[in-house]
């Protein structure tokens, strides 16, 4: 360790992308492919390693206190393979004793073996993908597992001593009535997990379920602002804040690294369409496993986008993100840090508090209500207008 | 000055598409005129606009030096003419400066309404019409059938007319040799008070106003003070001179039977108008040439800028544009749903697709176009007539004694087989039948009177659609009939907002009203809360629909690797909605605006 004191570090999340799934869900339209090739598994765990041990210098004056593996499926990978490229992350960065270390698992590849060995590597969470109760459900959306597995892999993961456990669940899914959804809530809720996610389902073009759109029987969106609304009571019944649009926990169970995105930290990304948002700038690596490889064992490119965003911009970015949390956003603090007058966007915010109460304002902090969060991107897009307006990016010719 | 007899003044007509402008090129070639290979494609159409379109939107006149079999050298002058039924009378007049007009007919589609229309009025002009056969290398050519078409339709002699390819060069020179050999040479006294025809002019930032002109009697020379006999403006001139295909050539004067150019020092081009005659100070003519009328806009329609912010900017480019085109006027209108804009007269739907386009292509602007409206007639009770061309002056129905829309009779030509979905759409249109002939086996005539206001949306777009694209369409005015018209308003959330209501007849209201309300619907987003949208008549509701309010607009998932995706989104959304206008609680987008403008017939 250099002359920084681990107190004067900058705090660093990194994320690893496992790009293997046993098979692809209807819906998902992240990076991964359905294979267990044991020569392109072990290429990924060389390539994400040899990366991660490249990048490590150029972070010296960080402290890493997130790790998040997320896929993909990481607990398919397999608890080996995560736990060599853990200690790859260690011995290349400065890791903190009490960093969130994640890993996102479904319950069809979860063991007791592998909970025990990724416990006992120092993962302290696991991100479950259960998302819904109704089994014929899940085979219609591709999840190759049952309920009655996820229930199972939530009592293993608490017998292997994990004591943040989140959970993936869907809304809106083909078929669903609002009567399904709060069944699967009340389901879910008696495993106690400490963190919840819920997404309303968004169909992606490029995924399955895009081209069937027509045929899927989807809930309208008055139906999945209904679903989202009794989320919202239903959890917050049970005890559950809601941090983030999507997000709930008992306690100060927050998704550490998350919040990451959503307040303006910066974190590193390995493994093929990983992101980083690091020194002023954002950058993507390469959407294709074998191009990632090959790019990092012989030192080409992997970095497919890059863009410096400048201050200006960070200052949407600010409202986009801070108003997905309930931490919402502060005048001064806004002010302050872009050099930019709050007061125009405080103006669409009373507008939106006044009709409809979708924006409050607690203790100098301006955030959404949960009707508000239905809505935000209306929102956001006002504010951005009159930041807009209110400063002008450039001068009239 | 060139000798009476070596002078050839002609224009070339056509129906779009028949190959005039290519011709014209070739002709150009042909003298030399042009260096071929620097010459960029069709010369005279000059805008973009133009030789995107395939159509001259504007008149320009060319000079050609050709020498003849004869061993002679002749100056031709090409008087170019527009091709659109919207310029009718800048036709005329650019007909009235020549001696001849070469007719161009394509080989394979034979005479069509338009070929039919300018053929007229260059008969009625007195001019020599010459048929010329164009595109005869195309596969399916039929020139012998074509030629005995002009015949029999046309009544002309074209037995003996040149079979030419302007694209590929083909028989170019018959051409010139025909126009030496038939066009009659220009007749005038050079000693007599000048009499000077306008047929079009154009502004130069340094020159002022360039009038293109043709000389009919006397002389024009540089010093000489001349008045326009129409609008009665006096300006000394500057300089006279000739047009090349490379620029203006100043010469020591012009005399009767020349056609150039003068200019004088003038600002504003609305103090030259098409058709008005120039005369000299010192020594005038007794009366004007004939034929001269002051720009009549036929339709009207409200312009403004989609950003308010950008009225100004919108002020400049009409004004701009104005100094170039006196033939479209506007003046300031201001509407409590849009702000301030302009209320914008055009010859016809195409002249008004023109300028917009030209506005926001030319001038950078987004613009918002009210429904274009024909100018009605009002007799009220108290006995005043109005004249309306803007809905929001439309009287108060208890106190109307009269309503009158004014009325064209139409000209339809197409394929037989097509004739029936003609009817059905002259029908709906409330077209009057009046006569049909036979202008061959195959192809029919259609006379109709109709209400211009039907034509004015979107007839011609229907009539192509119902005629596979072979129905042409020629339209004239012939005055004011009695009707039975309605204000119909649109409120949003309550509110009327002005910039949509228009004025139509009575029994289209209804259908109408639902149709608007539904393009509405569709096209404005949900807000908040939920937004009624109602068309009415005089405060009675006749049509209404609901936006529900806005529920959902929220992207679930935004983690590290959706942040530059989802921030595009929200910058497309944020571009979307500066193109909108909020109207009291209703945010409208641009588009709405012409949704309601294009009610399709489905």
């Amino acid at each position: 360790m250099g002359f920084l004191g681990r107190k004067d570090k900058k705090p660093l999340g990194i994320y690893i992308h496992v790009p293997f799934c046993r098979s692809k869900c209807q819906y998902c339209d992240f990076y991964s492919l359905a294979t267990k090739d044991d020569r392109l598994m072990d290429g990924f765990l060389d390539a994400v390693c040899a990366h991660i041990k490249e990048a490590g210098p150029l972070a010296p004056g960080y402290t890493v206190d997130t790790v998040y593996f997320g896929g993909g499926t990481p607990s398919f990978f397999g608890a080996d393979g995560m736990a060599t490229i853990l200690t790859a992350v260690r011995r290349s960065f400065d890791v903190s004793n009490n960093a969130e270390i994640t890993f996102e698992a479904n319950p069809d590849s979860v063991t007791p073996k592998l909970l025990h060995k990724l416990r006992s590597e120092g993962f302290n969470r696991v991100s479950l993908g259960i998302q819904c109760d109704d089994d014929g459900l899940l085979e219609k959306i591709g999840r190759p597992h049952t309920y009655a597995q996820a229930v199972t892999a939530v009592k293993q993961i608490r017998k292997a001593g994990f004591r943040n456990l989140s959970v993936d669940l869907i809304y809106g899914l083909p078929g669903q009535s609002l009567a399904g959804w709060e069944r699967t809530l009340q389901n879910v809720l008696k495993l106690e997990p400490e963190h919840i996610s819920c997404y309303g389902l968004q169909v992606e073009e490029g995924t399955p379920f895009y081209q069937h759109r027509a045929y899927l029987d989807l809930p309208d969106d008055d139906m999945q602002a209904d679903m989202y609304l009794r989320t919202v009571e239903i959890l917050r019944g049970k005890g559950y804040r809601q941090y983030e649009i999507s997000n709930f926990c008992r306690r100060s169970n927050e998704s550490k690294h998350n919040m990451k995105y959503w307040t303006g930290g910066e974190y590193l990304g390995f493994g093929p369409n990983a992101s980083s948002d690091f020194a002023g700038k954002r950058f993507r690596m390469v959407r294709d496993l074998h191009g990632y490889i090959e790019g990092i064992l012989t030192d080409g490119q992997v970095v497919d986008e890059l863009q410096d965003i400048p201050h200006r911009e960070r200052a949407g970015e600010y409202l986009m993100m801070r108003l997905r949390t309930s931490r919402g956003v502060l005048g001064q603090e806004y002010e302050k840090q872009y050099l930019l007058p709050f007061a125009p966007l405080e103006r669409v915010l009373v507008k939106w508090a006044d009709r409809g109460c979708a924006a409050k304002l607690e203790n100098g902090c301006w955030r959404l209500t949960p009707e508000g969060f239905l809505v935000s991107n209306t929102i956001i897009t006002e504010l951005l207008l009159a930041q807009d307006q209110s400063a002008p990016p450039e001068k009239r010719r | 000055m060139t000798e009476l007899s070596k002078i050839r003044n002609f224009s070339i007509i056509a129906h779009i598409d028949h190959g005039k402008s290519t011709l014209a090129d070739r002709l150009l070639e042909e003298c030399n005129a042009v260096d071929n290979r620097q010459g960029r494609e069709q010369i005279l159409d000059s805008m973009d606009l133009e030789q995107e379109r395939g159509i001259t939107i504007k008149a320009t006149a060319v000079q050609l030096n050709y020498t003849a079999l004869d061993g002679k050298t002749y100056h031709l002058n090409l008087i170019d003419t527009p091709g659109h039924v919207d310029f009718n009378y800048e036709v005329s007049r650019s007909l009235a400066a020549c001696e001849g007009a070469v007719l161009v007919v394509d080989a394979s589609q034979g005479v069509e309404a338009q070929t039919l229309a300018n053929t007229y009025l260059a008969i009625d002009a007195g001019l020599e019409v010459l048929p010329v056969i164009n595109k005869i290398d195309l596969p399916s050519a039929r020139p012998a059938e074509v030629k005995a078409e002009v015949e029999d339709i046309i009544g002309i002699p074209a037995e003996d007319s040149p079979e030419i390819s302007a694209k590929n060069g083909i028989n170019i020179r018959s051409v010139l040799e025909m126009i030496v050999r038939d066009v009659p040479a220009p007749e005038g006294d050079r000693e007599a008070p000048l009499q000077a025809l306008i047929f079009d002019s154009v502004y130069d930032s340094y020159r002022g106003v360039i009038v293109y002109t043709r000389i009919k009697q006397g002389t024009v020379r540089p010093g000489m003070e001349i008045r326009m006999m129409a609008t009665g403006a006096v300006y000394k001139v500057v300089e006279v001179g000739t047009m090349n295909p490379m620029g203006l050539t100043p010469r020591d004067a012009l005399g009767a039977g020349e056609v150039g150019y003068i200019t004088a020092s003038i600002k504003n081009v609305a103090d030259t108008q098409v058709g008005d005659t120039i005369t000299s100070v010192e020594d005038p003519a007794a009366e004007p040439l004939p034929g001269y009328r002051a720009v009549q806009p036929m339709v009207y329609s409200g312009v403004y800028p989609a950003d308010g912010a950008k009225y100004q900017d919108l002020r400049e480019a009409l004004e701009k544009l104005k100094l170039n085109d006196a033939s479209f006027v506007y003046e300031l209108e201001s509407s409590i749903a849009l702000g301030f804009g302009f209320r914008c007269g055009f010859l016809g739907l195409l002249h008004m697709e023109i300028i917009q386009e030209r506005l926001e292509r030319e001038y950078n602007l987004d613009l918002i176009t009210t429904a274009p409206n024909v100018v009605y007639r009002v007799t009220k009770t108290s006995g005043e007539v109005l004249m309306v061309d803007n809905p929001l002056d439309y009287p108060d129905p208890m106190e109307i004694e009269l309503a009158e829309e004014p009325f064209v009779r139409i000209s339809l030509i197409a394929p037989q087989e097509y004739v029936g979905n003609i009817m059905d759409l002259a029908q709906q249109r409330r077209g009057e039948f009046k006569d049909m002939v036979y202008l061959d086996a195959n192809r029919v005539e259609l006379h109709y009177e109709m209400p211009l206001n039907e034509i004015i949306y979107d007839f011609f777009d229907a009539l192509k659609s119902r005629t596979r694209g072979y129905g042409s369409l020629d339209y004239e005015l012939i005055g004011y009939r009695p009707s039975k018209l309605v204000k119909l308003d649109i409120l949003l959330n309550g509110d009327i907002v002005d910039a949509l209501s228009f004025i139509l007849f009575a029994e289209n209201a209804y259908p109408r009203a639902r149709k608007i309300c539904e393009k509405l619907k569709e096209n404005i987003p949900r807000a908040q809360f939920e937004i009624p949208v109602q068309a009415a008549i005089g405060g009675k509701i006749i049509a209404r629909e609901t936006i529900k309010a806005l529920r959902k607009d929220v992207l679930a998932k935004c983690y590290g690797g959706d942040i530059t995706r989802k921030k595009k989104l929200l910058e497309k959304q944020k571009e979307g909605k500066k193109r909108m206008r909020t109207f009291g609680t209703v945010s409208v987008p641009s588009e709405a605006f012409m949704a309601v403008l294009k009610l399709d017939e489905d």
